[in-house]
């Protein structure tokens, strides 16, 4: 808290009065809220809360009905801006190997041959496959997918990064191992992300900010600050009862 | 409410399309051309007025079209009805699907119009053979959908039966059948458009009455309008046809779709 | 030791599995020992593809063991029977029948007289909260839902032993923290003995009388431990958090 409040805060991503309606059904109810620059936010709700909605129009794969979504402080254009996204299921592609899905986003960009084998060569070692290189995505196992699709995303060294629920299908010692690989990206490289997950508890260990929603419509319940130092303990007695709070707040069941 | 909204601008899109194309074909066959074409009113007008009065050849067009639709079902549903019995025996069977795989292989990429002339050596096309030919049109779809279907049947969902207690030949009734619908109402889809196919070909080729006929006869006696009145009543009974269709598999597949 | 002294139900002795691959064979299950009494809630609990749903396969008779013998309610498994009800992964509702078809299925193939079948086909429905959805067709369900049919159906042919391949492992956090609280509720309306197979560790320690963790494949017991938490358990309570630590501590790793 001591250091950052020293630095002028920069606010990245500027959501205005976010408003999503499919038809007659009102799905976003103004949503408003700001991430800072380097920031790491966990977005939290209840199933079927409208997760997925926020996302695509946070990206503009929806319209949005009203409101207006800034990115440094003009409207946000997937074409412009460096956005990566992180899907939940595997989104690699299967006739690609491993180094040539991980370039797959700098291709479209045009970014020049050597800077790309940089980039991939980096990113490569980062999540650990760089001895599988030449594999194809049908040869490895889920986690190393979830890995390839990391380094993509990193490797175009985006603006801002979202996350939807990347690791929600993986066990559980693989979800620590790539959170905290995660963990290590961000605090590397100072991308800002937004992450957005079912799990409280994982929301707890990564988020410098956890934003709770409430069920359809969605609205903002609240914004927790999270200052647990890292690497964070998810058995330490302030950790569990953060965990405790955002649940309360989410608690539909 | 949403859906009811979308309805209505599906079917203006509808009537827009239709009136730009009949429009199209109104002023395209006003001039020169039209001596080769007629226009839309003449045709409309030759196909009202010979549906149940005036005559084409020897009989109304309402009775051409319930000749091709007869010779259209009968075959159609023996070649569907022994379709799907050797289909799925096949696919539940390898014993079954030994023995007809390699006949069936051979036969089924042949067209039925490739047996039309055969047809006409040994039995000269008469209604019989004419049946036969739409047999093999639905018979060859159904029978590879049914098959594959059946092959194909989720192995997890044979192994939920068997854990409930489920033999074979309940299995075969209550858990291969129900699943191979769908791919089985593809076949049956495909089967009947085919067999529409095959019995204008067949007509062409010989007979008295019929769709295929007054299409032949109307270029025989170089009868555009007789030409453009087949082809309207084909385009009609097809659509009319694949509308019944859609309605009866919407509801044996109920399970199938997600709305409702 | 008490083990003897109740029944036992399930016992698997030296049971071993090899499948034979191209080039070779894979052993997925070696030397597998162990006896489940009755009414008793085990959890397997190990990472990965470590031959776990293997393991539910043999007991549940759909493939056999290469060694080794298995033994239900004092008879040897060799094929699927109505006193072993599973739960699968990935649901298998027959998407052609509704709910009411789909609990109903095991009682009709047993040949229960209409009524009664009725009768217990609504017990069942009511005991896992679908009431009110007899009638909807699996695709009209959500996935919590249709698990919840799936327990159903495992019940309502009332076996000895429920075996159940990671049945909440597709969905999301939240609905499968809400499945295992409903689960525990059941188990306690309706005690069955149930094998319960799950990569979940909280799932596990939640849930079981018994965690037994299995090794990387091929499936052996690394170690077992007795779960002896008060019920209904809570996820963030000191002891069951150290636990979590424990056994998560000893799992073997996979890339």
């Amino acid at each position: 808290m001591e250091a950052k409040a020293g630095n002028e805060r920069q606010v990245k991503v500027q959501v205005n009065h976010l408003t999503k309606k499919f038809g007659d059904l009102l799905v976003l109810d103004d949503i408003s809220f700001d991430v800072e620059k380097g920031d790491l936010l966990c977005v939290v709700g209840p199933t079927g809360c409208g997760k997925t909605t926020f996302l695509n129009s946070l990206t503009k794969i929806y319209d949005i009905t009203s409101g207006e979504i800034l990115l440094d402080s003009h409207p946000v254009d997937p074409k412009k801006d460096h956005i990566a996204y992180i899907f939940q299921g595997n989104s690699t592609m299967p006739w690609l190997t491993v180094e040539q899905n991980v370039s797959f986003g700098l291709d479209i960009k045009h970014v020049p041959q050597e800077k790309k084998r940089e980039l991939v060569d980096k990113y490569l070692e980062i999540v650990g496959l760089t001895k599988y290189r030449k594999y194809y995505p049908k040869q490895l196992s889920a986690s190393m997918l979830q890995r390839v699709s990391i380094a993509r995303a990193f490797a175009t060294e985006p603006e801002l990064l979202l996350m939807d629920e990347p690791y929600g299908q993986l066990d559980i010692e693989l979800r620590f191992k790539l959170e905290d690989e995660l963990i290590r990206l961000w605090e590397m490289t100072g991308t800002t992300v937004i992450f957005i997950t079912h799990n409280i508890e994982e929301a707890v260990y990564l988020g410098e900010h956890i934003m709770v929603l409430t069920n359809k419509p969605t609205t903002v319940k609240q914004t927790l600050q999270n200052d647990l130092p890292r690497p964070r303990d998810i058995a330490a007695p302030e950790f569990v009862r953060l965990r405790e709070e955002v649940t309360e707040l989410i608690k539909w069941w | 409410m949403k859906k009811k909204t979308f309805n209505i601008a599906e079917l203006i899109c509808a009537v827009i399309s239709l009136a730009v194309f009949f429009g199209i074909w109104h002023l395209g066959t006003r001039g020169e051309l039209g001596k080769l074409m007629p226009g839309p009113l003449p045709v409309i007008e030759k196909f009202l007025q010979t549906l149940f009065g005036g005559k084409i050849g020897s009989s109304t067009l309402i009775v051409h079209v319930a000749y091709s639709l007869a010779r259209v079902m009968i075959g159609y549903f023996i070649g569907a009805a022994v379709g799907i019995v050797l289909g799925l025996s096949m696919g539940w069977s390898p014993l079954i699907e030994a023995i007809f795989a390699p006949l069936f292989r051979i036969i089924r990429p042949i067209p039925p119009i490739a047996w039309i002339p055969i047809s006409i050596i040994w039995i000269g096309l008469g209604e019989d053979a004419k049946i036969f030919l739409i047999f093999l049109a639905s018979f060859c779809y159904v029978t590879q959908n049914a098959w594959s279907g059946a092959k194909n049947v989720n192995p997890e969902y044979m192994n939920a039966a068997r854990m409930l207690g489920a033999g074979k030949s309940r299995i075969l009734f209550t858990v291969v059948l129900p699943a191979s619908i769908p791919p089985i109402f593809a076949g049956l889809q495909v089967a009947l458009s085919s067999c529409w196919a095959t019995v204008l070909a067949a007509e062409m080729v010989r007979s008295s009455e019929g769709l295929g006929w007054i299409i032949i006869a109307g270029m025989n006696n170089n009868d555009m309008n007789q030409i453009m009145t087949g082809i309207l009543a084909i385009g009609l009974v097809g659509m009319m046809l694949s509308t019944i269709f859609r309605k009866v598999e919407a509801r044996l597949c109920r399970w199938n779709r997600s709305e409702n | 030791m008490s083990v003897e002294q109740k029944r036992k139900l399930i016992e698997c002795c030296n049971v071993s599995k090899t499948f034979q691959v191209p080039g070779g064979e894979n052993q997925v299950v070696k030397d597998f020992n162990f006896v489940c009494q009755e009414n008793e809630f085990i959890c397997l609990f190990g990472p990965g593809q470590c031959g776990k749903t293997t393991l539910i396969n043999l007991i549940a008779g759909f493939e056999m063991p290469t060694e080794g013998t298995i033994t239900v309610n004092g008879r040897q498994v060799t094929e699927p029977g109505p006193e072993r009800g599973v739960v699968f992964q990935n649901i298998t509702l027959f998407p052609w029948l509704t709910t009411m078809g789909n609990v109903e299925y095991g009682m009709k193939t047993a040949k229960i007289p209409k009524k009664e079948r009725r009768e217990r086909a609504q017990k069942y429905i009511d005991l896992v909260g679908l009431q009110g959805f007899e009638q909807s067709f699996p695709i009209q369900l959500s996935g919590g839902m249709k698990q919840r049919v799936g327990i159903a159906r495992a019940y309502s042919i009332e076996p000895k032993v429920l075996l159940m391949d990671e049945p909440f492992g597709a969905l999301d956090a939240q609905t499968r923290y809400l499945m295992q609280e409903e689960l525990q509720r059941i188990w306690q309306a309706e005690k069955r003995t149930v094998i319960f197979v799950t990569n979940n560790i909280e799932e596990a320690i939640y849930l079981a009388d018994r965690i037994l963790v299995l090794s990387n494949c091929p499936a052996t017991i690394k170690k077992e431990y007795q779960i002896d938490l008060p019920r209904p358990r809570k996820y963030t309570s000191p002891e069951f958090l150290s636990l979590r630590k424990e056994i998560t501590s000893i799992v073997d790793k996979t890339l």
